[in-house]
């Protein structure tokens, strides 16, 4: 699939049609998907009739805007009115969105054209995307391997060149992780960047919209479409949106990076060699490398377990069949009615909600949750004095590469530390991204990551282009 | 930390949530692995530490009535019947 830059360019010079586009999109799609599964629902006939649109637009001489004509994906709990947005659950398997997400809206302002919806774990609950009522997705690279989740639909739909731009969400590393395991590009913006209004709730105080691409350059044109201020959105923060790509620059004298301690202890040796090969080419490209300490950066993913297990436990009480979710039929009171309804959660989910009601308990509130929230406080101390010292971070994005599928371990625990590196980021409201930076020994993608402080996602963009130009 | 079955039951319980006793038997396990990570928490000292009552709510998204006329009514339109500016859905019991 070509770059976005190369498709505005293809239209915009007449070298080809937005409808031409994506129809080698959509072919792309009937071509993989059926292997890949990284689309739930195709959405063929609004996709033909947005790109014809745009090229009516181009026709009278009218501006195109600037993802004019782009194929773009939504991970499947992202609103589109009119279009179904199940979020892989059974619970959903019927609901059909009564308005448009804050982000659709605005890629279709862009002119971008929704192509379809993609496959996720169930209520992006999970880091590999064997959770989904629509079955597993099957990573690109090797498909005998997980694509990583939850936006694992969105990674591997990239990476499979079915569209140059995704739409994911990121709770505790849900577009970075898969982003590495897939080898493509995924930015977490900070916390308040981008709307949420109109994407189902998970944990409200980690959630957030992210994108996914093939490059740096591509994830940034992205994200300026959709960041920004939004009334819909109580948590949006009032900030202007950089013009991103126009901040890139040629080295990165001047930049300091910081290593922090304790994020290499125990790394897997194929990504820690990776890792250090990335601080040597920023170090050429004239950043300062600097060692730092985040002490309790460590305990961020026993706090992300509780925190967002507790947040999600209260979200998904609205799954009552009442409000929202599956009805059930003949039930003889009103708990069994509530019990009959809920019953169409996987096990996961059910799973997080009982973390999450327990964790709330009278007997478990002050020593689980209220522990957990003021950890989570000194975690975003501590980030921020370290970026008193420096301005972004480099670290590992993922302690593995893409596994197998079905083969995640017999520790309850191992698919939780899958988000070890990445968790960090929500639990601090951090910007994050994930670059693809070469292979392990089996050949597959290694990812390293930037953090970067909220509101600054145009430092961590620039160090992400300027490294991923070294490659 | 130690965790139950009963403790695994109640939470079903309270989640609205039925629980066989393959699941209970399986979460049990779990949640017991997890909580135990969990008690690394207690090695960070947080005397002083202030939450406020925001940040204790947070995790709760309060449902705001529509205000917006025009979405109301779309809302509305969503459903077969409407009554009083309500939209009328079947009796669940």
């Amino acid at each position: 699939m070509m770059t976005i830059s190369q498709i505005i360019h293809a239209i915009t010079s007449g070298e080809k049609t937005a409808e031409q586009i994506t129809r080698e999109s959509l072919s792309i799609i009937a071509q993989t998907n059926p292997e890949i599964n990284a689309f739930v629902e195709v959405f063929e006939q609004d996709a033909l009739a947005q790109a014809q649109a745009v090229d009516a637009k181009k026709a009278r001489g009218e501006k195109l805007g600037a993802l004019a004509g782009v194929p773009v994906a939504i991970k499947d709990n992202i609103l589109y009115k009119g279009h179904k947005a199940t979020c892989c659950s059974k619970m959903l398997a019927n609901y059909v969105a009564s308005y448009t997400s804050t982000v659709v809206e605005k890629l279709l302002a862009a002119d971008a054209v929704i192509i379809g919806r993609t496959n996720m774990d169930e209520f992006a609950m999970g880091s590999s995307n064997q959770t989904s009522a629509y079955g597993p997705v099957k990573n690109p690279v090797d498909t005998e391997r997980v694509p990583g989740g939850s936006s694992g639909g969105s990674a591997a739909a990239v990476a499979a060149g079915m569209v140059p731009l995704a739409l994911g969400t990121d709770t505790g590393g849900s577009v970075r992780q898969p982003a590495s395991f897939c080898g493509v590009v995924g930015v977490k913006p900070g916390y308040g960047r981008i709307s949420r209004y109109g994407v189902v709730s998970f944990a409200s105080s980690a959630d957030q919209v992210g994108v996914l691409a093939a490059n740096v350059e591509d994830a940034s044109i992205g994200l300026e479409v959709i960041s920004g201020k939004d009334v819909h959105d109580s948590t949006s923060l009032e900030a202007p949106v950089p013009a991103y790509t126009k901040q890139f620059t040629p080295d990165l004298k001047g930049l300091k990076i910081g290593l922090p301690k304790g994020f290499l202890d125990g790394l897997y040796e194929d990504i820690k060699e990776r890792l250090l090969a990335a601080a040597k080419e920023l170090k050429k490209l004239g950043a300062e490398m600097v060692d730092v300490d985040v002490p309790l950066a460590k305990y961020s993913a026993p706090v992300y377990y509780i925190v967002t297990s507790a947040e999600a436990s209260s979200n998904l009480g609205r799954y009552d069949g009442i409000r929202y979710g599956y009805s059930a039929q003949n039930a003889p009171d009103l708990h069994a009615y509530y019990e009959d309804s809920r019953a169409l959660f996987g096990l996961e989910v059910k799973k997080r909600i009982i973390i999450g009601t327990y964790a709330l308990t009278s007997k478990r509130y002050e020593e689980c949750f209220v522990k957990a929230m003021k950890v989570r406080e000194l975690i975003k101390q501590d980030f921020k004095k370290v970026f008193e010292q420096v301005d972004v971070l480099l670290t590992p994005t993922s302690p593995t590469t893409a596994f197998r599928l079905g083969k995640e371990g017999k520790n309850p625990l191992s698919l939780y530390l899958a988000d070890l590196y990445t968790c960090p980021g929500n639990i601090g409201g951090l910007a994050g991204i994930s670059i693809p930076y070469g292979n392990d020994k089996k050949g597959l993608p290694v990812g390293v990551q930037f953090y970067g402080p909220i509101l600054q996602e145009e430092k961590i963009l620039n160090a992400a282009h300027c490294l991923e130009k070294t490659l | 930390m130690d965790i139950t079955k009963k403790d695994v039951e109640l939470a079903g319980k309270l989640a609205n949530m039925r629980i066989s006793a393959e699941e209970t038997a399986l979460y049990e396990n779990q949640l017991k692995a997890l909580f135990n990570w969990v008690q690394e928490l207690s090695a960070v000292n947080t005397d002083g530490v202030k939450l406020s009552q925001s940040d204790l709510a947070a995790f709760v998204r309060p449902d705001v009535p529509v205000q917006n006329a025009v979405l109301a009514q779309e809302l509305r339109d969503d459903f077969a019947a409407q009554e009083n500016d309500c939209a009328k859905v079947k009796k669940v019991l």
